[in-house]
């Protein structure tokens, strides 16, 4: 009997005892816990592309008279419908837990491994971002966002902070010069194919870096222009922006299933894709132009324009393929975009609109007339049918009015070079009140205007005590002219 | 010595029975009730088919062979009796009515059989016969309305579709609620796998659902903590052990049992349907919407329309499309089952098939069960044993959900669009319908289909000695795994889909366990009276699953099924997780005189999903029970019975695996908008990526916990022909590990801790009742009442909701929310002012617009109800089932769709009469005037009047009570079976789902589209319930 016990017990002993092998498995075999810098960017850029062509650029296209919504949020849009349900996955997976968190990492990955290429690019990038997230929505969380268990309910940095730097707050402009500046420093590795924007080309990053410095100025041009001159004088000082279409700062996808670019996606592949169409007020203003990039920008299936007003609530024209809708120009021949983040044109509007109201060097007629060269060049305009228009429509290629009629022109050409990218679109419109946007139909929002910034999203206002409502009616800091 | 006379004594026996002649028994059968006599009982010669009835009188005459001397006699509602004949030819046999015995014995956790009396918490047994041949493939669905404790929903009518049980509450707010379920001592899986997105998914099984309910023995049923401790962690949630078949109480008979039965099976229709107005919006004809807001049937000018294809077609009512669309279906279930043995040594083989036709055309669920086991005492005193069962299912279901399906599409087709009239595709076999943007209902059943082929195989072995009369030693292997191959085909010009895609998936998972057992038994210890048992028990414990799939899509070939016709591949995966349990435990029992009993367990676990250096956790229970009629012997005629129990129980409940670390996760935006996945094939290179996943981990889980008390308290009256079962119990979960909501400007969603409490509180009550019981006629009465009041009292810091994880659509999220029960639904609420009363836009004359992030509704029942009725009457038998579901809500996206689509009935009745909303308008600040804006019947049915897809418009009452079973059995008097080779027969008919009564929604509300999980109460857009009803055979050999 007692043998029997010695036996049982050992067996039990035996069994307990080699537990601490049989117990330990948890590492994780689906998901890897570090990874590199070149995994990392591409999905960080992509991020970025998404933020501003996908459910904003919906928005922003819409709301800028570019395109008419026929059905679901698009139709919401055009009528200024706006609340915290909106882009919250944009806020929240397409931007913060999406592009910018992903920069942040590869800044960590790539200072393991002494790569401060990727560093620089990314924070080229992650200032675009951030950039992008303000201008929607005004203030955010900047300065204690992105740290994790560290800090679960972030505050809110003003616009003005995030911009112009504050107390133990870094400017957006002195992020993109660290990022310059880590440009230029020894890397062991550096970007490849893994960069969708260059392919690792850190000359056009460089310009890049420069031109994002002009836009940002350009944003705060109307609210701070002592600042803005001054920066867009540091840029030209350098003289290293953007030189040519090649320099634009675009996220290239491809055309298979699953790689495709946002606006691809939602104008002809997914179930969404008749949820709007190409405004026929935008059809109308080039038209009233005679602009050559008409037919490019738009399509026409049947051979002529179908589209509808915006705000419109009647039957829709049918059968929906017929719609013109956005063209391979903005969503590659199968999807592959690019995304168009800055332009050339864009960079030379911004020198124009400078030169025509802060006083900056050079001359805005020039810049101007280059903006637009670029612009039907990109289309792929040849520079034959270019010189053709310019001499056809000298009234609408020259700077001959006043300074707020040629501010006018400088924005409204500006407008249309930056057709596909709405959210750009929108900030023009909100800061300079250009093109002039007469309202919609059947308009409703909160009080009949022009929403001029994003609620922020419920899941925002749920979680974080520091949220406020703000509703869309109420400018942002840069925005301080109304219409 | 003894031993060896009894021996001799035996042979000496079996040699006279050997030379005896074959003899003439007559007798007569009397009762109590029926001292004349009981017509009707059977007589059969033990080990043969050989048998006779008694006749009007009570006697009987029947040739014994030689070498038999054993009658069984039974009779429905009495006790079966042996009779040694010996030598005798003339027999007056005695039957004593079946008082319903409160001493009966159940299956416990470890499978160890007890003593009703001896528990002090509660535990429910259902007998096979309960489940067995109710028109009914899921045995889940059979237990509906029979267990007190328990919620059972199934998710909808289509075969195979899976079934939600929960026993008293949900206890974690993310973590498995069902509970463990134990097949012959084989820890089951009955996960569902819904690897699909639920919100458009296909409603695959819950794996019980390979089940064959015709092998099911006994089903037991432990509700609490306190019950289920032994099993650990795993029970958490409470468990249901299944004992199958076997040859145990054969008595050295052998015996083939054939079953077959044949049901059909009829949806129940979404809704009644307005026949009046037609396609449009607005009062026109519009061609290619959904909405039957167009002009009234035979208003000049619209006798006949052009349709999209341009046709002209006549412009008029159709019949109601749910009758047409949906089909009959059909259940067919056979089987045959070999048994013999005596309870040393014994076997049983079966085989079951189940083949249904679904009531979606081209849906169906096939299952074969093929078992054998059997067990051995061997001479040198070892027991051991084993069964493996194999069972191979396949089911196959159109996709359903919101919009591209054929499901999202039958609630949104206009009135005057011909559904099966007209060809619903064209010589390229694509789809021709109203709209280009969606297919033809029947054309996506055909082309839109999901399928799953299971092989599982599951078995034990089990080695067990009696070291002394004191001491047994067992050890158990037990082994179940299976694979389950999908495939979710969408062929070219699927509207989810328009290039085609082929998603195949193969899914894996296995469970071992090693359990030993000692067990020990000591009479009269200390002192006399008091008897004790100890338990030891180890369980070693494994868990794998592995999912790996592949995404083909753009499609070149039409209708070749198979990844190697796919022009790119999307969402390739692999997952693969294992964890590892050890736990050891003890029970020590008490019992003093047979009425009072004590029981104290603890148990340790120690988990691989928890940090390696903090992975222990202890958990300790007890339970007490006591006989007060005997301890006190104050039994009465009238009083019979009196028990009080009360036990205090606290389970630990390991983390899911994988959770502690912050991870790297294949790159990935956007939804169906417009989305990518990396790799990215980006100008001929294909570039790689990886994102930060939305959740970051935490290396200093611990545990959660569930603490239960339970009291309870059992009477019996007139002998225990009535008898009440109460229990209250309350049960706090504390500790729970969650994905706590974070501002997403933190970089992440969530945040994996442990945090928040959750209570659940209940009252269970059984009443049963032998109402009248005479050898003729007979009344069993039985009614289970079940109340739960769940309550999360709190989550995190600062965080008063968050989602329940799975699958939501944005603006309508099943949640917990603190002072809330488990599972509200968040969504848009109606604007509402202080004292309650609706506001209404004064500009439009719809409700101002409505406020995010409220509950609207709550999904769980205010409390549950069966009643069943057993009437036997000679040889028949006919049972009811009548249970009701009170309070409790659904959300539905089929009912919003009908209603603002103008196709429901009531939208048709006086359409061209303005409409007024109820609420009221603010005229300054804090002053009001009752709401008197006339709005067309479009708008107040519409997304601004009484609600759209995402707003409180979509909640319903889903209170139902319905007669949800109904059986009649005929069996054949052994009479007429006397020169056939069979045994017993009998025949049935049964129904299920006859009739119900729902106030509050238009159709049969026990629908949750998302099936089987946490997520409870959505109805959006799958498929409807069904009825069903046939006949049901079952003879032996």
């Amino acid at each position: 009997m007692k043998k029997l016990i010695y036996i049982l017990g050992a067996v039990i002993f035996t069994a307990s005892t080699g537990c601490s092998d049989f117990l330990d498995i948890n590492e994780t075999p689906n998901n890897p816990v570090a990874v590199t810098p070149n995994v990392l960017l591409p999905v960080a850029q992509a991020g970025t592309a998404f933020a501003n062509n996908n459910e904003l650029n919906r928005f922003g296209s819409t709301i800028t008279s570019v395109t008419a919504g026929a059905g679901n949020l698009p139709a919401r849009y055009d009528i200024y419908n706006l609340d915290g349900s909106d882009f919250n996955n944009q806020w929240r997976f397409e931007i913060y837990n999406g592009a910018l968190i992903t920069y942040e990492e590869v800044i960590n990955a790539a200072t393991e491994i002494n790569s401060p290429s990727y560093i620089g690019i990314s924070k080229i990038m992650k200032a675009y971002t951030w950039a992008l997230t303000t201008d929607v929505w005004g203030d955010i969380p900047y300065s204690e966002a992105l740290r994790g268990e560290e800090i679960v309910q972030p505050r809110l940095d003003s616009q003005e902070e995030i911009y112009m730097g504050g107390e133990g707050i870094q400017s957006l402009f002195d992020l993109v010069r660290e990022g310059l500046a880590d440009l230029d420093q020894e890397s062991l590795t550096n970007p490849g194919t893994d960069d969708l924007v260059y392919g690792g080309d850190l000359e056009r990053w460089r310009r890049a870096g420069y031109s994002l410095m002009l836009k940002m100025a350009n944003t705060i041009s109307k609210v701070r222009p002592d600042e803005a001159r001054q920066i867009i004088e540091e840029v030209l000082t350098a003289n290293n922006y953007m030189l040519s279409n090649n320099d634009n700062l675009s996220v290239t996808f491809g055309s298979a299933v699953g790689s495709r670019a946002p606006i691809y996606e939602w104008t002809y592949v997914s179930i969404f894709e008749n949820d709007m169409m190409i405004s026929t007020r935008f059809v109308n203003r080039l038209q009233q132009l005679n602009d050559p990039r008409l037919p490019i920008f738009v399509t026409r299936p049947n051979g002529i324009y179908v589209t509808i007003d915006n705000g419109f609530r009647g039957t829709l024209p049918q059968p929906q393929d017929t719609w013109s809708r956005f063209s391979a120009y903005a969503t590659g021949p199968g999807g592959q975009g690019p995304v168009r983040l800055i332009t050339y044109a864009q960079t030379q509007f911004i020198l124009a609109e400078s030169a025509l109201m802060l006083g900056t060097p050079g001359n805005a007629q020039d810049y101007y007339q280059t903006g637009i060269r670029a612009s039907m060049s990109l289309a792929g305009l040849t520079d034959e049918a270019i010189n053709a228009y310019f001499l056809a429509n000298p009234t609408v290629v020259t700077l001959s009015g006043s300074q707020e009629e040629n501010l006018e022109k400088i924005i409204t050409q500006k407008y249309i070079s930056l057709f596909g990218n709405g959210i750009e679109q929108w900030n023009d419109w909100r800061r300079t009140g250009y093109p002039v946007l007469p309202d919609h139909q059947n308009v409703v929002g909160i009080d009949g205007t022009r929403p001029v910034r994003a609620q922020y999203v419920n899941q925002e206002l749920e979680r974080n005590p520091n949220f406020q409502i703000v509703l869309p009616n109420v400018p942002v800091w840069w925005d301080v002219t109304q219409n | 010595m003894k031993k060896i006379l009894l021996c001799f004594v035996m042979t000496l026996f079996t040699v006279l029975s050997v030379v005896a002649q074959s003899r003439t028994v007559t007798g007569r059968v009397t009762s109590e009730d029926e001292p004349e006599g009981v017509p009707g009982a059977n007589i059969l010669v033990r080990g043969t088919s050989l048998g006779t009835v008694t006749d009007m009188d009570g006697r009987f005459s029947l040739d014994v062979p030689e070498g038999r001397d054993v009658l069984v006699v039974s009779f429905l509602g009495y006790t079966t009796q042996e009779v040694n004949i010996g030598t005798r030819t003339q027999l007056d046999i005695v039957i004593r009515a079946d008082v319903r015995a409160l001493g009966e014995v159940v299956v416990t956790a470890q499978g160890i059989e007890r003593d009703e009396r001896s528990l002090g918490y509660s535990v429910q047994s259902v007998r096979g016969d309960a489940i067995s041949q109710r028109s009914e493939p899921n045995v889940l669905n059979s237990l509906q309305g029979k267990v007190a404790g328990v919620t059972i929903g199934a998710a909808s009518g289509a075969p195979g579709a899976s079934t939600n049980i929960n026993i008293r509450g949900i206890t974690s707010f993310t973590g498995n609620n069902q509970p463990l379920i134990v097949v012959d001592g084989i820890i089951f899986s009955n996960d569902t796998d819904n690897t699909q997105n639920t919100l458009f998914g296909s409603q695959p099984a819950n794996r019980l659902a390979d089940i064959a309910p015709e092998n099911i023995e006994s089903i037991n049923i432990l509700k609490g903590p306190a019950a289920s401790v032994l099993y650990g962690s795993r029970a958490s949630a409470g468990a249901i052990i299944i004992t199958t078949k076997t040859g145990r109480g054969l008595e050295d008979r052998t015996e083939i049992t054939v079953t077959s039965s044949f049901n059909l099976q009829n949806p129940i229709r979404l809704a009644e349907l307005q026949d009046q107005y037609g396609q449009g919006t607005q009062s026109n004809y519009v061609p290619t919407v959904s909405p039957s807001w167009g002009p009234r049937f035979g208003t000049p000018g619209f006798e006949t329309v052009e349709n999209l294809q341009g046709e002209i077609v006549p412009y008029r009512a159709y019949p109601n499309h749910f009758d047409q669309f949906f089909q009959q279906g059909r259940i067919y279930q056979n089987g045959v089952s070999i048994a013999s043995g005596n309870i040393d040594d014994n076997f049983i083989v079966s085989m079951n098939t189940t083949n249904q036709e679904g009531i979606i055309p081209n849906s169906r669920f096939d299952r074969y069960n093929v078992q054998v086991g059997g067990n051995k005492l061997l001479n040198n005193g070892v027991k051991v044993g084993g069964t493996v069962t194999y069972v191979k299912s396949f089911q196959r279901n159109s996709t359903s959900g919101n919009a591209g399906s054929p499901l999202g599409q039958i609630t949104r087709i206009p009135r005057s669009f011909d559904l099966i009239g007209r060809p619903f595709q064209d010589e390229l076999g694509q789809s021709i319908y109203y709209t280009d943007a969606q297919n033809h209902p029947l054309w996506s059943t055909e082309n839109e289909i999901f399928e799953s082929n299971v092989d599982r195989v599951f078995g034990n072995i089990n080695v067990g000695y009696d070291f002394t009369d004191w001491l047994n030693v067992s050890y158990r292997i037990t082994a179940d795994t299976y694979t389950d191959r999908r495939n979710q085909t969408l062929r070219i010009g699927s509207a989810r889909a328009p290039q085609g895609e082929l998603a195949d998936e193969a899914l894996f998972r296995s469970e071992l366990n090693g359990d030993l057992l000692i067990n020990m038994h000591k009479a009269g210890i200390f002192f006399e009276g008091l008897n004790a048992n100890l338990l030891l028990g180890q369980n070693l414990n494994q868990r794998d699953f592995q999912r790996i799939g592949v995404v083909g899509e753009g499609l070149t070939i039409p209708g070749f099924d198979n990844v190697s016709n796919a022009s790119v591949f999307t969402n390739s995966l692999e997952l693969t997780t294992r964890r590892r349990l050890v736990g050891h435990y003890a029970q020590l029992s008490l019992d003093y005189r047979e009425y009072l009993f004590l029981e104290l367990s603890g148990r340790v676990d120690q988990s691989s999903t928890l940090p390696q250096q903090n992975n222990a956790y202890f958990y300790p229970s007890a339970a007490l029970s006591f006989v007060a009629t005997d301890a006190l012997d104050i039994e009465t005629e009238t009083l019979s019975y009196i028990k009080l129990r009360a036990s205090a129980a606290r389970v630990g409940r390991d983390a899911d695996p994988y959770l502690l670390q912050t991870l790297f996760v294949s790159g990935s935006y956007g939804n169906n908008v417009a989305n990518i996945n990396f790799p990215l094939s980006v100008g001929g290179a294909s570039i790689p990526g990886f994102g930060v996943s939305t959740r970051i981990g935490s290396m200093d889980l611990t545990p959660e916990f569930v603490t239960s008390y339970e009291v309870g308290l059992n009477l019996g009256f007139f002998e225990n022909r009535f008898g009440l079962d109460i229990a209250y119990f309350n049960t706090v979960s504390t500790n729970q590990i969650f994905n706590v909501a974070i501002s997403p400007s933190t970089g992440f969603d969530t945040r994996t801790t442990n945090i928040g409490e959750m209570r659940n509180r209940g009252i269970e009550a059984m009443l049963s009742a032998t109402i009248i019981n005479t050898p003729r006629f007979r009344w069993d009465a039985n009614f289970n009442f079940t109340r739960i009041r769940n309550e999360v009292t709190a989550i995190a810091p600062g965080v008063t909701n968050s989602n329940i994880p799975g699958d939501s659509f944005s603006g309508i999220a099943p949640s917990i929310a603190v002072g809330h029960p488990y599972g509200v639904i968040i969504s848009t609420a109606f604007p509402r002012n202080a004292a309650g009363e609706l506001l209404i836009n004064p500009l439009t004359g719809t409700f101002a617009p409505g406020v995010p992030g409220q509950v609207v509704a709550n999904v769980q029942p205010n409390w549950l109800g069966g009643l069943t009725n057993n009437f036997t009457f000679g040889n028949f038998m006919l049972s009811t089932l009548i249970d009701a579901r009170i309070g409790g809500e659904l959300y539905s996206f089929g009912q919003v769709d009908l209603r603002t689509g103008g196709h429901i009935d009531y939208t048709g009745i006086d359409r061209d009469q303005p409409r007024i909303l109820p609420g009221v308008i603010e005229v300054e600040e804090g002053v009001y005037r009752p709401n008197n804006i006339q709005i067309p019947a479009e708008t107040y049915f519409g997304a601004g009047g009484l609600g759209g897809l995402a707003s409180e418009g979509a909640v319903f009452d889903a209170t139902a009570i319905r007669l949800r079973e109904i059986a009649l059995n005929f069996t054949l008097p052994s009479r007429f079976l006397n020169n056939t080779p069979f045994g017993e027969a009998s025949i049935g008919v049964s129904g299920r789902n006859l009739l119900f009564w729902a106030p509050g929604f238009p159709t049969d509300p026990e629908l949750n589209t998302q099936g089987a999980g946490n997520i409870q109460g959505m109805d959006l857009n799958g498929p409807p319930q069904v009825r069903n009803y046939g006949v049901n055979l079952r003879f032996t050999l």
